[in-house]
Formats: C-alpha cells, structure tokens, sequence
C-alpha cells in the first residue's frame, strides 16, 4: 500500500484550552431540546476559549466539523451560519467532514494552519447532531423541506440508516455489496484469524470492551450515561442490568438482552448516537506567553499526526490504514507504544478498541483481548483505553467525539478528570503523553500523539 | 498511450451487460485495479489499459451476513458471505461470494483451507444494474 513520509512542523503547536458540551439525546429533556448548532457550537468554543484564558480576537480563524450537515442541520456552509454565536463574527473559517473521524481530523487541520505560520491561535470545533433533525414545516418532511427555526424532531434508526449509505463509493462499492457490510465484522475476523484466538475468546473481548467502557461513562460527568440518569429512560451499567435481571454479568452480556446483531457483533458493541459538541484552542506554542496571558494549564504539544485512508473496498481497510498512520507518526516522533499512557479509539465499532492499541503497540500483539477481559484497559486499570466511555457509552455525536475524546485526554494530562482521574494505581505518575486513533467515513484514520509540555 | 478522460465506469457496467469482466492493467508494473480506475496504486503510474480477467479467484477472509450486514435485497444470493478477494490477476478487494453458510464456514476453517478457490459471476441487482459476485469453487 502507499507510504508517505511524515516531516517535523515548521513550528512547535499545543492545545491550551478545551471545551465540550455533555452528550446528549437533546430532545429528551426541556432545557435541551430545540438547542441549536450556534449555542452548542458556542458553548463549546467559549469553554475553550475560557480554559484557555483568551478571548475571541485572539483567536485568528476556525475551523468548524459536521459529518452530515445537510441532513442533521439543513446547512450547506455550516461554519458560516454559527461564527457570530461566539464573539468571532468576520473571521476566516472553513467546514470539514470526515464523518466519524472529523474530530481527529479537525486536530490536523487546526494544528498545520498554526505549523505553517499563518495563523498563531485557533479554534477548532465540531458539532452534530446525531439523535435528531430539523423540523420539517411541510408535510412531505424530507431533506428539501422548509425548516422550524430551532425544533428538531427524533431521527429514526431507519432513516439514519439510509443516509449512511452516503458515506460509500457509489461507482463500485454500493454496487458489489460487501464493503458497507464488512465495517461490523471484519476487523474482528482479522483478529481472530491472524492471532488463532476462537470465537469464544473474541467475543469475551467485545463483550468485556462493553462493560469497561460503560464502567468508564458511568464516572464521566459528561456522558449520555450521565445525562440519560435521571429520565424515564436510563442506561444502566451492564452490572447493574445483570443485577436487575438476576444473572451473572457474563449470562447477561451473552443472553438475548444483548443480542447478536453481527458475526461477531453484539447490540452492546454498537454505537449510541447523540448530539454534542466539543472544540480546543490550538495555539503556537511560542507565542503562548503573548496570547494566553492567563494560562491555567501546561501547553499540551502535538507532536504529530499520522493520516491513512482506505476506501471501504480494500481489504481490512481499518488495519491496514491504522497500521499505515500509526507507523508516520512513529517514525516521526520517535516514540513506540511503551511511551504511551494513554489511548483512545473511535470505537463506534467496539472492535476498533481491541485492533488499534495493539496496532499501536500500547496493548501487546495477540495478547490485548487478555488485558481487557481482566478489566486492565478500563479507567481504573494499568492500561485505560477510552476513559471517558468511548462511543458505546460516552456516546458518539459524529463529528464531535473526536474533539470529546481530545477533550476527555487533556483533562486527563492536565489532572482534571473529575471521578476518574488517571492513575488510579498507587505508584504510577499523571499520564503524558497519550495516542488517539481516529476512524470513521469510510474510512480515515487519523493517529494523533500528543504529550504535555513539562518545561 | 495519453491520459483520457474517459467513462471508466460506464464501461464496465456496459460489458457486464454483454457478459464480459473487465479490469485496468498498468502497462509499467503489471498490477491490475479492479474494480477499474484511471491510474495504478502500486506502482503510480498515471495510466491503466483494459483487460478482460479470467474470473478465477481465491477468497481469503469469511464474514458471514447478520442482522446488520445484510439487506432484504440480499436474500437472492441465496447463502453468501463477505471477505477479501484476490483475482488471479492480483487485484484484491472486498465481494461477496456465494454458497457459502455456517457450516460450510466451519468446514473450510476446520480443514484450514483459506484461502479457497471461487470464481466471478455477473448478478443482477434489484435497482437494475449488473455487478461482480463470486461464486464458491466445487470440490
């Protein structure tokens, strides 16, 4: 497959300040349902810009994230639409869609604006709004009706089904029907093929990837596990789900409550799809000490991002364009998974866990599925993966769970994780440096290293 | 040879119409695209020229469908499933091949058989257009 060589920045580039909305399904609740793309965009950029200690003219240019902007917000040029919401009216910006891997992404873009020298201080933010969509104002409610000002009404698994076709080659892999199909289970057929684990061990590994990540949101101020809390419809914890229903959690995990919706798949493994929105201030780092004068944390660098896209007709088109990013940014910076102390991975397909840290050498080849059935990747463990929950549980709001888990890594690397600070364990130092393995549009990979500044 | 601007795609729906696979060649390396596309992916060379492939294949993962990877459309395939496919002219992708199920899954990994043979056939979707589908090799 193509290489490409990855070259140092032209200047040093870190994230000092992040914002993010809690995940949500809006129009559940009165205080958030008919929130719209302004205020949760907003919200999210001016946490950033608070957390950051700068205000918008400091900030030069934006770029701004959706997934499916004509679908979920009736946008054609959504950046344009939201500019004025957060104090930046008149500056440049750009819209950027990658789909579920558009927050990554959305890291790349901001940090090679400010590397260049063009820009010394920008937002980067995304939104989406995954569970709904605006209001049709005629009967016939389709993409090209007039829309309510700020209603949106729920989006049937059905219709958002339909529009994830969009996200396939039309010319070819439409057409030959296997492409769009092997997202759910390929990964996991590799695995088990090219390690000999069996079928039973692989599915203990989905399973268990399940419970870690719902353990994680549970104590993630900003989950849908948390904001789902106090509705009529809650999401318990799979312990608490196999309590209430009087079985043990792995009778529980392989019963009809979870049911196989794959080859490997189960229900558990699959996304839950919200809305949300999250954004970082990415600044050069030499002109922090002029620009954030109020500075709360230390400067937290990237050091690099290695980028790999296979179209869904290539074979292990997930491995293998993870395999591709993953060895730019390590060849680049120098560093190998042992450096690592933490990692994130935009699990929408839990798989995606299990096959990108071992990739990453953060989780040992072949023997990553052991670490997590012993409970060790989750947030209280030796090697967390996905603290805050990660897209089966956190929740995934497309285009922003990238800049959620940039997020969620920061607070970590800054001390700031409120209930489920890493490390846990007695002996072992704040994290520092930490991978997040972006994925998603059929498909992207972005491999993200980030490590925070100490001098 | 110049590069062209030219209806690939058409192409290749329209032959399969007459009953004919084609892919691209590159003349400079020898790799094969298919499906067909302009310029080669291994050796980068700008152009590609046609050939017609022998269908002979081998398949070397298996995904069985479920309830999330399968359509109502699908069920005139009969018993299929997904995986990685190498023509014999080189080119690998994703298809799906028919006569495969459960059973005959557990037969082909038990006897550790990957990768097995298949070959193309021309199926005819629902929207009324023709694709590339492949079909398990007899023993």
């Amino acid at each position: 497959m193509n290489q490409t060589k990855l070259n140092k920045y032209a200047r040093s580039v870190s994230i000092i300040g992040v914002g993010c909305t809690p995940f949500m399904y809006t129009i559940e609740k009165e205080e958030t349902s008919g929130l719209t793309e302004g205020e949760m965009f907003g919200y999210a950029a001016l946490k950033a810009m608070e957390d950051a200690g700068v205000n918008p003219q400091d900030v030069d240019y934006y770029f701004h994230g959706e997934a499916s902007p004509l679908n979920g917000s009736n946008y054609l040029t959504p950046n344009i639409q939201i500019g004025n919401w957060f104090g930046m009216k008149g500056k440049g910006s750009i819209h950027h869609s990658e789909a579920c891997c558009t927050g990554y992404l959305a890291i790349e873009q901001a940090v090679n604006a400010v590397a260049s020298g063009k820009y010394n201080c920008v937002l980067t933010g995304c939104v989406e709004f995954g569970d709904s969509v605006p209001m049709s104002t005629d009967e016939e409610d389709t993409v090209e009706s007039p829309k309510h000002p700020y209603k949106r009404q729920k989006v049937t698994m059905d219709r958002f089904l339909k529009t994830t076709a969009w996200l396939y080659d039309r010319t070819y892999t439409r057409s030959m029907m296997a492409g769009q199909e092997l997202i759910y289970d390929d990964a996991a057929e590799w695995y088990v093929r090219t390690n000999g684990i069996t079928a039973e061990q692989m599915n203990d590994a989905l399973n268990w990837m399940c419970i870690n990540n719902m353990r994680n949101a549970a104590v993630t101020p900003l989950s849908l596990v948390n904001f789902m809390k106090d509705t009529d419809q809650p999401i318990p914890t799979y312990d608490e789900r196999a309590e209430k229903m009087g079985m043990t959690l792995d009778e529980y995990m392989n019963s009809m409550y979870n049911p196989k919706m794959g080859d490997f798949l189960r229900a558990g493994g699959v996304e839950l799809k919200c809305d949300g929105a999250a954004a970082c201030i990415v600044c050069a780092t030499e002109m922090i000490p002029q620009i954030a004068k109020n500075l709360k944390h230390k400067p937290i660098e990237v050091l690099g991002i290695g980028s790999a896209a296979c179209e869904a007709s290539t074979p292990h088109f997930e491995v293998q364009a993870t395999i591709e990013a993953v060895r730019q940014v390590y060849e680049l910076t120098g560093l190998s998974g042992d450096d690592l102390d933490l990692f994130y991975a935009n699990d929408f397909i839990i798989t995606s866990h299990l096959i990108s840290a071992e990739i990453a050498g953060y989780l040992p080849k072949g023997e990553g599925w052991k670490y997590i059935v012993d409970g060790r990747t989750a947030w209280n463990g030796d090697k967390p993966i996905n603290t805050n929950g990660g897209r089966t549980a956190f929740g995934h709001a497309h285009a922003a769970s990238g800049l959620a888990d940039v997020y969620e890594c920061c607070k970590q690397i800054w001390g700031e994780a409120e209930g489920h600070q890493v490390p846990n364990l007695e002996g072992h130092k704040l994290p520092k440096t930490a991978m997040l393995r972006g994925y998603g549009g059929a498909q992207n990979v972005a491999a993200v290293v980030l490590q925070r500044k100490d001098d | 040879m110049s590069i062209k601007l030219e209806k690939v795609a058409q192409t290749f729906y329209e032959n399969l119409e007459q009953g004919k696979i084609l892919a691209r060649k590159c003349p400079k390396c020898g790799a094969v695209e298919f499906p067909p596309v302009y310029a080669c992916n291994t050796c980068g060379s700008l152009e590609t020229e046609w050939i017609e492939i022998s269908g002979k294949a081998k398949m070397h993962s298996i995904v069985l469908p479920a309830a999330l990877s399968s359509k109502p459309e699908y069920k005139a395939l009969g018993k299929y499933a997904y995986g990685e496919i190498e023509l014999e002219e080189g080119a690998r992708f994703n298809g799906v091949v028919r006569g495969i199920n459960k059973k005959k899954r557990k037969e082909i990994m038990d006897a550790g058989k990957l990768p097995v043979s298949c070959h193309a056939a021309i199926f005819e979707r629902a929207a009324g257009f023709k694709t590339v589908v492949f079909d398990l090799d007899e023993e």
